[in-house]
């Protein structure tokens, strides 16, 4: 079941929150929704899910607006940053208002509980759960219309480097079942980790959307070469940018390692060192978003 | 809608909110009790006792004056979605979000008449229970007794949903508290001095629950203060009816504005 958003608009009062964003998210792509803090995230996903109504736009899944599918909770769920737990209730309790509320059976409760490690404090009261354990327990309720699609708003708020790669490795693990995975976050590095595509907003605009790979720029290669400057000459000689930080150093732009290797064999140029170089995830969104604010 | 009552009714369970509702009813009840046994006569001032029709009946109509109570009750539940938090997850399991109202409204006036029956069988309890205590009869027939304590039971029932309706209309927990319990501790005894307003008493909250617990302090002693007679009340039924009514028009505007508002 795909995702896909169609000129998504918002306005508070005055303010424009989401402005025109259309986008897709592929059936079985874990798609990353990346934007920096107040970038329209949190906003657009509210939309698509009727807890916001758009000025303008609509957002379907598998081609139904949220409200319109047959059985929502067991075709989209959802964890949003913001929702809350009846603090009298344990987070059994919770789980079991939700299952039933769903039509999901009160056995999935355990299952989910198990899937996400709520069951190490199922008899809790909500109200004396840390962070991270809330966020496992709103995954859990998500989880229990066994849904194709989750959108997660920053899951990995407040979790500690543990729980931050269990997430990742759980969030994996339900995209190698082909669920749509849409994840937001602002920490690019749990992203990159995570994502094959990503759609990038600033301001509630659209700024970039496609593979993750495509973020990162034009490739660059690193050599080091005992007849640099000979090589430099002979690259550039074919139309390719060098630059040339040390005596001994090359920085060759738009050729793959493979392609400056082959280049290097036929100009009988000996290598010592030839290493991809290609920016962080951060800086390409820091060149994309138009530096950092 | 079955999943949405059941939903609710696992929610209510698992709040400590039924086990309040459960204290504060055997609670009045049992306060009905208490003033039974020390006796109206002795009250200061003295007023008639528990063997004349007037001292049963003003006893009653003091459990009558807890109604409020279940409203409350009702009241919380749809305002702590708000103030949780849970309100979110609530819309995502049923978006069409006056269906979750629906089954809180079905379920919170089922618990209102529970409520009720339980504070009316203590009071009642209680109030035939000292009469043997003391060796006297009380002052009414049991059939008119058993009927009015019916009447307060169905009126707690009805004040739940109306509770209920109040919370979705106002959202913020403290704001629907304090709305209930100044309309019907102040503004409604206020607006009863008002010249004219006192026809309409009938058909306002007050007038309509005084027609059906059968207990009219209020008109009466404002007819006192005023000279004026008292109005007259309206049948039981359609007291009731008009109370619901209230309860369904705050639930109409609730679903076309507040309940539409978006969730953040």
């Amino acid at each position: 079941m795909n995702i896909e958003a169609r000129g998504l608009t918002k306005a508070f009062g005055p303010i424009s929150a989401v402005t025109d964003l259309s986008f897709e998210a592929g059936a079985g792509v874990v798609t990353g929704f990346l934007g920096p803090n107040g970038a329209g995230k949190t906003t657009t996903m509210r939309m698509m899910l009727g807890l916001v109504t758009p000025t303008s736009g609509t957002a379907t899944f598998g081609g139904h607006r949220y409200a319109d599918l047959p059985h929502p909770s067991a075709a989209v769920g959802a964890v949003l940053d913001g929702a809350g737990f009846h603090p009298a209730h344990t987070a059994h309790d919770h789980l079991r208002v939700y299952a039933r509320m769903g039509r999901h059976g009160t056995a999935r409760v355990n299952q989910v509980a198990d899937l996400t490690g709520v069951s190490a404090f199922a008899g809790r009261p909500t109200r004396t759960l840390s962070t991270g354990m809330r966020q496992r327990l709103s995954l859990a309720t998500a989880l229990l219309g066994d849904p194709q699609v989750l959108l997660l708003d920053e899951p990995s708020n407040g979790l500690d480097p543990e729980g931050i790669a269990w997430l990742r490795q759980f969030v994996r693990e339900l995209a190698a079942d082909g669920r749509t995975i849409l994840i937001s976050s602002h920490v690019l590095g749990e992203i990159e980790h995570m994502a094959d595509h990503v759609v990038v907003i600033r301001d509630g605009r659209l700024v970039t959307t496609g593979p993750i790979t495509g973020l990162y720029g034009t490739a660059t290669v690193l050599v080091r070469a005992p007849q640099a400057d000979l090589f430099a000459a002979r690259l550039m000689a074919s139309g390719v940018r060098v630059e040339h930080p040390q005596p001994d150093l090359l920085r060759i732009h738009g050729l793959s390692t493979a392609q400056v290797a082959a280049a290097a064999a036929s100009h009988g140029v000996t290598l010592h060192e030839i290493t991809p170089e290609r920016p962080t995830l951060e800086q390409a969104f820091l060149h994309l978003t138009g530096g950092s604010r | 809608m079955t999943a949405l009552l059941a939903a609710e009714w696992t929610r209510l369970a698992g709040t400590r909110l039924w086990l309040w509702g459960l204290l504060a009813a055997l609670g009045s009840g049992a306060l009905i009790g208490l003033l039974a046994l020390a006796g109206p006569e002795n009250f200061t001032p003295p007023l008639p006792g528990l063997d004349t029709a007037q001292g049963t009946h003003m006893l009653l109509g003091l459990l009558g004056f807890t109604v409020f109570a279940p409203a409350l009750l009702g009241t919380i539940a749809v305002s702590s979605e708000y103030r949780h938090r849970t309100i979110t997850t609530t819309t995502l399991f049923a978006p069409r979000r006056w269906t979750w109202l629906a089954a809180k409204l079905a379920i919170y006036t089922g618990a209102g008449l529970a409520y009720g029956a339980i504070a009316a069988a203590v009071a009642g309890g209680a109030l035939f229970g000292v009469a043997m205590l003391k060796g006297i009869t009380l002052g009414l027939p049991t059939v008119m007794v058993a009927a009015l304590l019916a009447r307060i039971a169905l009126t707690m029932g009805v004040y739940t949903l109306l509770g209920v309706a109040v919370g979705a209309l106002l959202r913020n927990q403290v704001t629907a508290l304090v709305a209930v319990g100044a309309y019907f501790y102040m503004i409604e005894t206020v607006l009863m001095f008002v010249p004219g307003i006192k026809v309409l008493y009938p058909y306002l909250p007050g007038g309509a629950t005084a027609a059906l617990t059968g207990f009219t302090y209020l008109a009466d002693a404002v007819a006192g203060q005023t000279g004026t007679s008292a109005a007259r009340l309206l049948s039981a039924p359609a007291g009731g009816g008009v109370l619901v009514g209230y309860a369904l028009i705050a639930v109409a505007i609730a679903v076309a504005a507040p309940l539409r508002r978006d969730i953040m």
